[in-house]
């Protein structure tokens, strides 16, 4: 297939607008030299492409802490001005509808009266009369009786208590968890809610604290379109505009975390969260050890115990207490064994079954576990494998930020701006190893009867998998060279137009693989049973 | 802590509330403290009228743990008895014992809501799943065997 020189002739210094037309041309020769016509670059050839633009970008916000207090502050002030409300009654309506201003607009003008008994916005009040500073008040919560002054009346009712029983009241509250910003008035048939205001008011800083982590948690937690990121120690949350029709939800965190806003889980386009959850239940899943037991071991005919014969003769002692001595063969008693039954080593018992067929159900069982658990095994080692390429990539990005760009711009005289294409190239890699980890799972899942499907598959993936190499190859060895020695100025332009060429193509080329494997390998569907060339065809017309 | 720590710091409320539920016991219920320690209660609650629990002595015990008033009391039926909303170890299921509770309720409040809960048993929110089942399907025979409970159970002894 195509050499690295080749690709490098597609590149040829053009620039990144010219390479379509390009590669077009190539297209046809590729065609008539009679080579497979999916071919890495002809794969690039499709559409235009665009050095800035990675996988679609779904329309995510990543929020730290301020933006998510000037998130709640702008909600507040606009329902404060919509609804001619307080901003601590503002502040309740939009925790109960969850921080959606729309719905709590929409449900205000709707029913304002059933909204504000809901949220305990009430405006009926306990008692309305003047009292004197010097009145003393039962508190119906210690029973005692104290001066006006030390009692508190909740602004919404009016029902008072006196300080250190609200104080009390409202600190379980706030030690019960969440439920606190909902808190009601303390009087049992009251049900007026407690503002912040309040609650602020009065507690001790450490209540304080707590509250006002509720009231920023709220915002995310109880909010359908804000997730935090479940990276350990990452503090940032990841905000969704709308929903792409393609359905995937990959979102990167500031924190660099790479996750599905759906499902938690690592990013893993192309495939879907459904397969994610089943992939990682199998990895972790004990039926593997129940598959490997099967294929290596065979139950002790006695206690059942299962025991891996892993060197030795057939005759086989079971372990204490049960002791069991027989043959590994025809798993017969030994004492049954000996020169009749053709010799100690050499049991013909088995021989002789086997032809009658009476071990073949047993040793078909054996071996279809042996095949699946293979089969597994050759999928969880590739896609085991690429993760720790990725990480490897990552570390190796890392690296490359914080030491060896300036490195480079020194040797190279070259400005550290001019040298993005290195980390977009790195970047490039660790998205690619990503994607490819991800096939793998896909390819364990693609059911074995669509031969055609599977067959365009892995060689899509083996494609994807070769054009990963080059790119790789010229981003850590190629550049090594410019790192280590003294080169020609000229000599590093054309490593640019190069990395940045490999760059660019394989990050298209994997665009396509992903959204050719979410879409389910259509077009193979389609061109059932033509010849690679027309599946080709289909794909491009797309 | 232990008994006698409990009762020597015991807040001036709960000695307020056990004067009165001594001095004017609510009809029909009686709750007296336990010697050794002040927060747990004997009580007994007879059957309302009307009702399937009419005639029978009801025994229960209440707690009240450290952190009431704000916290509420723990209730419990001693008696075996047939209900929808009482399970067969006497766990209770009445929301002014759990989310509703407020501070500003008492020992008698609570009390007679359990005794308002023996007259109008709610099938609606069972706790005991097949008692709540016999009471949705044949409330004539439910009742019966909740009658047949309070003689068997909550009389004479």
């Amino acid at each position: 297939m195509d050499s690295e020189d080749d690709m490098q002739d597609a590149w040829g210094g053009e620039s990144d607008g010219n390479l379509s037309n390009e590669n077009e041309e190539e297209d046809e020769e590729v065609s008539q030299s009679n080579e497979p016509d999916y071919g890495f670059d002809d794969f690039a050839a499709d559409d235009d492409i665009n050095p800035s633009s990675r996988l679609p970008q779904s329309n995510y916000t990543i929020l730290s802490e301020a933006d998510i207090r000037q998130r709640q502050d702008e909600a507040i002030n606009t329902i404060t001005n919509f609804l001619s409300v307080s901003k601590m009654e503002a502040g309740i309506l939009l925790r109960h509808f969850k921080w959606s201003v729309s719905k709590v607009n929409d449900e205000w003008f709707a029913d304002e009266e059933s909204v504000r008994k809901c949220v305990g916005l009430t405006a009926t009040r306990a008692e309305n009369r003047r009292r004197s500073q010097t009145e003393n008040l039962k508190c119906a919560i210690c029973f005692e009786m104290h001066p006006l002054s030390r009692m508190k009346a909740s602004p919404g009712c009016g029902h008072y208590f006196c300080e250190t029983c609200w104080t009390g009241y409202i600190h379980t509250a706030i030690n019960d968890g969440p439920g606190c910003l909902t808190l009601r008035c303390a009087d049992p048939v009251c049900g007026s809610a407690i503002g912040e205001d309040m609650v602020l008011g009065l507690v001790v800083e450490e209540d304080r604290l707590k509250y006002k982590r509720y009231l920023l948690r709220s915002f995310v937690e109880d909010n359908r379109k804000a997730k935090w990121c479940p990276a350990p120690g990452c503090e940032y949350a990841v905000e969704l505009g709308f929903v792409s029709g393609a359905g995937s939800y990959d979102v990167v965190c500031k924190c660099s975390h790479n996750f599905c806003w759906n499902c938690l889980e690592e990013a893993h386009r192309p495939v879907d969260c459904e397969t994610v959850a089943r992939w990682i239940l199998k990895n972790s899943a004990e039926s593997e050890n129940m598959n490997w037991i099967l294929a290596n071991s065979k139950p002790c005919p006695k206690c059942k115990r299962p025991i891996e014969k892993n060197q030795g003769c057939m005759h086989i002692t079971c372990t204490p207490p049960c002791k069991f001595e027989f043959c590994w063969l025809c798993l017969g008693a030994w004492t049954d064994h000996g020169e009749r039954t053709g010799g100690f080593y050499a049991c013909n018992r088995y021989e002789a079954a086997k032809q009658e067929g009476v071990y073949d159900e047993a040793d078909r069982r054996r071996d279809m576990a042996k095949n699946s658990l293979e089969r597994y095994t050759h999928y969880y080692e590739r896609w085991a494998t690429n993760e720790s390429s990725r990480a490897k990539a990552f570390s190796d990005l890392i690296q490359m930020q914080a030491v060896h760009i300036e490195k480079l711009s020194d040797k190279q005289c070259q400005p550290v701006s001019q040298l993005k294409f290195v980390t977009e190239a790195w970047l490039q890699i660790v998205e690619c190893r990503r994607v490819l980890k991800w096939t793998y799972a896909y390819g364990y899942y693609l059911p074995n009867h669509e031969h055609a499907k599977r067959h365009f598959f892995e060689y899509l993936q083996g494609e994807a998998e070769a054009g990963l190499e080059r790119l790789h190859q010229c981003a850590e060895k190629d550049l090594q060279e410019f790192l280590e020695g003294d080169t020609w100025q000229n000599n590093f332009n054309d490593f640019r137009t190069k990395l940045a060429g490999l760059t660019s193509v394989t990050r298209t080329y994997f665009e396509k693989i992903v959204r050719a494997l979410e879409n389910g390998l259509q077009d193979v569907v389609q061109g059932q049973g033509a010849q690679g060339s027309h599946v080709a065809q289909g794909s491009r017309r797309r | 802590m232990s008994g006698t720590t409990a009762n020597s710091n015991l807040p001036r409320r709960i000695i307020k509330e056990t004067q009165r539920l001594l001095s004017e016991p609510a009809p029909g219920i009686s709750a007296s403290p336990s010697e050794e320690n002040l927060r747990y209660f004997n009580v007994m609650i007879l059957g309302p009228t009307q009702s399937p629990y009419e005639g029978g002595v009801f025994k229960l015990e209440l707690f009240l743990p450290e952190e009431y008033p704000m916290a509420a009391p723990k209730v419990r039926f001693l008696t075996k008895i047939y209900h929808p909303n009482i399970d067969k170890l006497g766990r209770i299921c009445l929301d002014i014992l759990k989310d509703k509770w407020s501070p500003a309720l008492q020992i008698r409040t609570v009390l007679l809501s359990i005794q308002a809960l023996l007259s109008a048993p709610n099938p609606d929110d069972p706790l005991a799943e097949n008692i709540a089942k016999h009471w949705k399907t044949d409330e004539a025979q439910a009742v019966a065997t909740a009658r047949e409970w309070t003689r068997l159970y909550a009389t004479g002894a």
